[in-house]
């Protein structure tokens, strides 16, 4: 009686394992499809930001802004320049330079 | 008869000794050929399931699935702290000719000069008959690829090349550095991180702003022009961390232009350079007396002599006579008195003061991210009167970037730091060891805020940022001799009652300014003209243009939580 239960068992468990490891299998290939697309995407990623990061450099934003408008940029005061935190749904408004003279 | 009758048959039993029974012995034949094939299976079905478990436990290695790198010319790319690109290689295609596999050579060149329109073909045709392989074109763009490729002959050959592109062009130019034919850094980041540059897969991230860069680059170019100077420099450095923000030296490059640099004048002047920086010293004379428990700000020096002796035959004066004789330790940082300093520098003695100067780095060749760094010159320290010239900034040379990190450990509470261009990963932060004692840096903040209060630096008074620090003009040597040349510097730290940035601008050989108008800062009203060429009237100006451009970037962007 043993016997038979010992083999049961053990064709159970190679059965279990073959079908676990077939559904591993396809887990897999699914993560090695979006591995793929992944990479491919990065790649493309890369190009597009290198695009923006010339398009969008300093340089080109003073360039863009001396053709097409006619004021000059200002210099922002720190004085001026304020901080909106949100307060238990309240808004406060702060002055940056206050914030900084407190860490200090 | 009887003999017939006597003659008997006996028949004996005649016993076989083959008989046919079930044995015990042949029960055990079956149920071990039973087992025997039994345990086969399970050897097998044992074998496969260790089989199987190994398979499931294995990791799939995903970064092998990923296109090898091992690409000629690979070289990570180089990002600023903001993820925005300083270097990025990409893949480009280069298309040659081979030949001897043209299959009609007359029509190939009718074609070629429809493509190419403004090529001189007789260098074509010449390049064809030579019968050897050629690039026809490097780098080509997409659309004329597809052109070439159209042609369909045979002999059109392309390859994939990957090339280095550099969109800020002249930004970062010293500090990133070239690189040459083969794919070897040959200065900057791209020599010193040659190896990593060429193994890793993910971006080198560096502790630079691009935006912050810029700024400092435009303001100083804007003053080189306005004080015609020969050249400048500026460093802005986390005074906490050694973090460099931005790094300009000019002139610079194009890196895109991969030309060959021979001309001197180009010497990266934040860590190539070395200069006498004159009286930015002084600051660290005083933070010497202090460190070495002999002052407090408030200790008085008596009845100084307008001139004093030292050496053979060797005078030192002050550079301005209104200067009083009975000065405090601040007064004489706030009035940049050479009389002071020398009388402090005696007090606190040579070997106190020499070991100051190297505890904070300021001797010898400092240890930095980029090969190209200057060497101090080797000090006699018994030779003439070198402590006391070294005490106002004379006699004495060093770099941009070991002023900045002497500065940094002066204000940061005393505490070493390594300048570092390339940002450090979470697990290889280390914590600075405190160097200079606790006092130093609370008495020295003050007396720095009060130099640009009341001193020679009032014009980088930017309201709201708090800003401390100390010029320095000093004359350049030539042929053993100081020349009306000078070097003027100011080393700013910002905010002062509790530093978190040091700013060093620098200009070369710069003059006076007829046209220039400077509106003050610590008064209503303006004032054309430089009168002098001093630092007070060149890079302190130019350093309040910066810190009044960049300061609300440093405020808004890297403010603590």
């Amino acid at each position: 009686m043993k016997k038979p239960l010992l083999i049961i068992s053990i064709v159970a468990l190679i059965l279990m394992t073959s079908f676990v490891k077939n559904s591993t299998k396809k887990i897999e290939d699914k993560i090695f499809i979006l591995n793929g697309n992944i990479s491919s995407l990065k790649s493309e990623l890369g190009d597009v930001l290198l695009e923006y990061n010339y398009l969008s450099s300093p340089k080109k934003l003073i360039a863009y802004q001396s053709k097409y408008f006619e004021n000059d940029l200002i210099k922002i005061d720190i004085t001026k320049i304020k901080e909106i935190t949100l307060n238990k749904e309240d808004l406060e408004i702060t002055n940056l330079i206050n914030k900084i003279q407190t860490h200090e | 008869m009887n003999n017939k009758e006597n003659e008997s048959i006996v028949l004996e039993e005649y016993e076989n000794e083959f008989s046919y029974k079930k044995s015990k012995s042949n029960l055990n034949i079956e149920f071990n050929r039973v087992a025997f094939i039994f345990f086969v299976f399970l050897a097998i079905s044992i074998i496969y399931s260790i089989q199987l478990l190994h398979l499931g436990s294995l990791k799939l290695n995903f970064n092998e699935i990923k296109p090898l790198i091992n690409k000629i010319n690979y070289r990570a790319d180089i990002i600023d702290r903001n993820g925005n690109y300083i270097v990025k290689t990409v893949s480009t295609i280069n298309v040659g000719i081979k030949p001897k596999e043209i299959i009609n050579k007359k029509h190939l060149l009718l074609m070629l000069n429809y493509i190419y329109e403004n090529r001189d073909f007789s260098k074509i045709e010449k390049k064809i008959n030579s019968n050897k392989f050629f690039y026809l074109e490097k780098n080509i763009n997409p659309k004329r690829y597809e052109e070439l490729m159209l042609l369909g002959d045979k002999s059109i050959k392309s390859e994939e090349s990957l090339i280095r592109l550099y969109p800020q062009d002249n930004l970062f130019s010293h500090i990133i550095g070239q690189i040459d034919d083969n794919n070897n850094g040959i200065s900057g980041i791209e020599k010193s991180f040659d190896t990593e540059l060429k193994k890793i897969k993910e971006p080198l991230k560096l502790t630079l702003d691009t935006d912050i860069q810029f700024l400092i680059r435009s303001e100083l170019l804007r003053f080189q022009e306005i004080f015609r100077a020969k050249g400048s420099a500026a460093i802005l450095m986390n005074v906490n961390d050694g973090e460099i923000l931005a790094m300009v030296s000019l002139p610079d490059f194009n890196l895109n232009k991969r030309e060959t640099i021979k001309d001197l004048n180009y010497i990266n002047r934040v860590t190539k350079g070395t200069y006498e920086l004159g009286s930015v010293f002084k600051t660290f004379t005083i933070a010497s007396g202090i460190n070495a428990g002999l002052i407090e700000p408030d200790t008085e020096f008596l009845d100084s002599k307008k001139n004093i002796s030292c050496g053979k035959n060797h005078s030192i004066g002050e550079y301005d006579d209104e200067i009083p004789s009975d000065l405090t330790v601040e007064q004489i940082l706030v009035k940049s008195g050479n009389i002071g300093s020398v009388r402090i520098a005696r007090t606190v003695g040579i070997e106190k003061h020499k070991s100051f100067l190297k505890s904070i780095g300021i001797l010898g060749k400092i240890d930095f991210d980029i090969e190209e760094v200057g060497k101090p010159q080797k000090i006699d320290w018994h030779e003439g009167c070198k402590l006391e010239t070294i005490s106002f900034g004379h006699g004495i040379t060093t770099t941009i970037l070991q002023l900045a990190k002497g500065y940094s450990i002066i204000v940061n509470g005393g505490y070493d730091i390594k300048p570092t261009l390339v940002k450090k990963t979470l697990d290889k932060e280390i914590k600075n060891k405190k160097i200079l004692k606790n006092d130093v840096s609370k008495k020295m903040n003050p007396i720095l805020r009060k130099v640009v209060l009341e001193g020679t630096a009032k014009q980088v008074n930017v309201n709201g940022y708090q800003v401390g620090g100390k010029t320095g003009t000093a004359q350049q040597a030539r042929d053993k001799k100081y020349s009306k040349i000078k070097i003027n510097t100011l080393a700013s730290i910002f905010p002062s009652d509790n530093p978190k940035y040091v700013l060093v601008v620098m200009l070369e050989s710069p003059k006076t300014a007829s046209e220039y108008v400077y509106k003050y800062r610590h008064k209503k009203g303006s004032y054309k003209g430089s009168p002098y060429n001093t630092a007070g009237w060149t890079s302190v100006e130019a350093a309040g243009q910066i810190i009044e451009k960049i300061g609300p970037i440093l405020a808004t962007k890297y403010i603590e939580n």
